[in-house]
């Protein structure tokens, strides 16, 4: 386990598997841990790194408790400053930013596999003018085991799809798991871009894909 | 250095610290605690101590109380700032108090009492916002400067190249206090020399090294998909009269009449009003004037 640095925050970056082959990168879901890529890391061949996202696992909680998935964004891109180019693999709102970061980073991020999983869809597509501050804003729902509690905060921010699509336009490649469950706007824009494929839901198959 | 002085600035009668989710906010007060309570929210990188010339008009009717942002003034630094976080400490100050307010911001400040507003319309009595009615369409931007074009994910790439410098960033520190003065006076040259001296003294402090703003230099430096032309159809939402005022003169971060007025079409309840000889800094340049018009608008 290392200790990075994202700005003022510290998070845990778990080397979870040391083997030749090309690096993997976990990102979990909302109210998840490193601890939830154990099944990942046992199929890839290659180095596979999972972080804690601020507030999670064993990372520090963000003082003032303004998250939202750029902010997470940064602290994956702490992690890939650290270890290099890797393939993503994104839970949920991990998913979200594994996106962000696919867009941003395309230099170092070959392909980026987006499974569902809580906080795929945060705040919705755009804001609700009768009501949407009051909902979006209001008090937070009961903590997450083992969270900061103002992570739930990643269930308010809002993913236009047009938004979302242009970081699949500038991604290199993006496998998105589908099990025929509906998805989010945010996602079915994404997977109309050129870079966008369909992956299996089942796990190994789809780290097959990621790893072509 | 010795507190400079100015004339009419009065330094408030109490200074507290409000916590808000565990983050220590500076509330500085003017008026009888027991008097009707009225915040004050201010704008980017000022700070509660740029009501020392309107408080103490409003304070003869009012507990006025100047709220500091997180990041700004003497109010804790966080590690990352967003829009939502400032909106909420102001919501949670204003339940704290227990009755309604009234609620008065200016440029930013003026902008998140809306959405504060028309988040806990329960917790505010009427609003008045002083010139911030939000960025122009194409963004807020140095003055001259051409608004970057480039697609989102470039941008968010340089957003991501900032924050993997962000660990422990630092303001150049200023020779002295005069040096920040002639600084912010390249951005609001409206504003006169000693009421900045006055002014910046508590917004930076004195180093070995020099003067630092004391503002965190993370803040302002976020990045999402937030869009201008949200703002105004969010308004429709607000259920208290509004007060609009702007001042009568062109300046920085001042935004064109046209643009103004067409934001303000989606307030239900809305007066509207124009201090002359006013720039942006509207309470700072007209303290007394401004301070006339809000008490015509306000109920006792």
């Amino acid at each position: 386990m290392t200790t990075i640095r994202h700005g003022r925050v510290s998070l845990e970056l778990h080397e979870l598997r040391t083997a030749p082959g090309p690096t993997l990168l976990c990102l979990h879901a909302l109210g998840g841990s490193a601890a939830d890529f154990r099944d990942a890391a046992a199929l890839w061949r290659g180095r596979v790194f999972a972080l804690d996202f601020a507030g999670h696992g064993r990372s520090d909680p963000l003082r003032g408790g303004a998250y939202h998935p750029e902010m997470l964004a940064g602290d994956a891109d702490a992690a890939l400053a650290q270890i290099g180019a890797a393939r993503l693999i994104g839970r949920g709102v991990g998913a979200y930013t594994a996106l962000l970061l696919a867009g941003g980073r395309p230099d170092l991020v070959p392909a980026a596999l987006l499974l569902p999983g809580a906080g795929l869809e945060g705040g919705g597509a755009a804001p609700d003018l009768v009501n949407d501050t009051r909902e979006r804003w209001s008090d937070l729902a009961p903590p997450l085991p083992g969270c900061d509690p103002a992570v739930r905060r990643l269930e308010r921010d809002l993913r236009p799809p047009d938004y979302a699509a242009s970081f699949a336009l500038a991604a290199r490649r993006l496998l998105l798991a589908e099990d025929g469950a509906s998805r989010p706007p945010w996602w079915e824009a994404v997977q109309q871009s050129p870079s966008a494929a369909r992956a299996p839901a089942e796990l190994s198959s789809a780290l097959a894909f990621l790893a072509e | 250095m010795v507190e400079p002085l100015y004339p009419d600035a009065v330094a408030p009668e109490r200074r507290e610290f409000f916590v808000s989710d565990g983050v220590r906010l500076r509330v500085d007060e003017w008026g009888d605690p027991a008097a009707p309570p009225l915040v004050l929210l201010h704008g980017a990188f000022d700070h509660g101590r740029g009501f020392d010339l309107l408080a103490p008009h409003l304070a003869q009717r009012y507990r006025v109380l100047a709220l500091t942002s997180r990041g700004h003034g003497d109010s804790d630094w966080v590690d990352f700032y967003a829009w939502p976080s400032d909106v909420t400490d102001a919501v949670n100050l204003l339940r704290s108090l227990g009755r309604p307010a009234h609620l008065v911001g200016h440029s930013r400040g003026g902008g998140q009492a809306m959405d504060v507003a028309a988040w806990a319309p329960e917790c505010v009595r009427r609003l008045v916002n002083i010139d911030g009615f939000g960025p122009p369409p194409e963004g807020f931007g140095p003055p001259g400067a051409k608004p970057d074009t480039r697609p989102t994910p470039a941008r968010f790439a340089d957003y991501l190249d900032r924050r993997r410098n962000a660990v422990g960033r630092s303001w150049r520190p200023y020779p002295s206090l005069d040096d920040l003065v002639e600084r912010r006076r390249m951005q609001n040259p409206r504003l006169a020399r000693d009421w900045l001296r006055y002014f910046l003294f508590h917004g930076a402090r004195e180093t070995e090294a020099g003067w630092v703003w004391k503002t965190d230099p993370e803040f302002a430096h976020g990045f999402g998909p937030w869009r201008p032309e949200w703002i105004a159809p969010g308004w429709t939402r607000l259920r208290v009269p509004l007060l609009a005022v702007t001042g009568s003169e062109p300046d920085t971060w001042r935004l064109p009449d046209a643009i103004v007025e067409e934001r303000l079409s989606f307030v239900a309840d809305v007066e509207r009003a124009a201090v002359a000889e006013a720039g942006h800094f509207v309470h700072m340049e007209r303290p007394r004037e401004t301070a006339d018009l809000l008490l015509g608008f306000l109920e006792p």
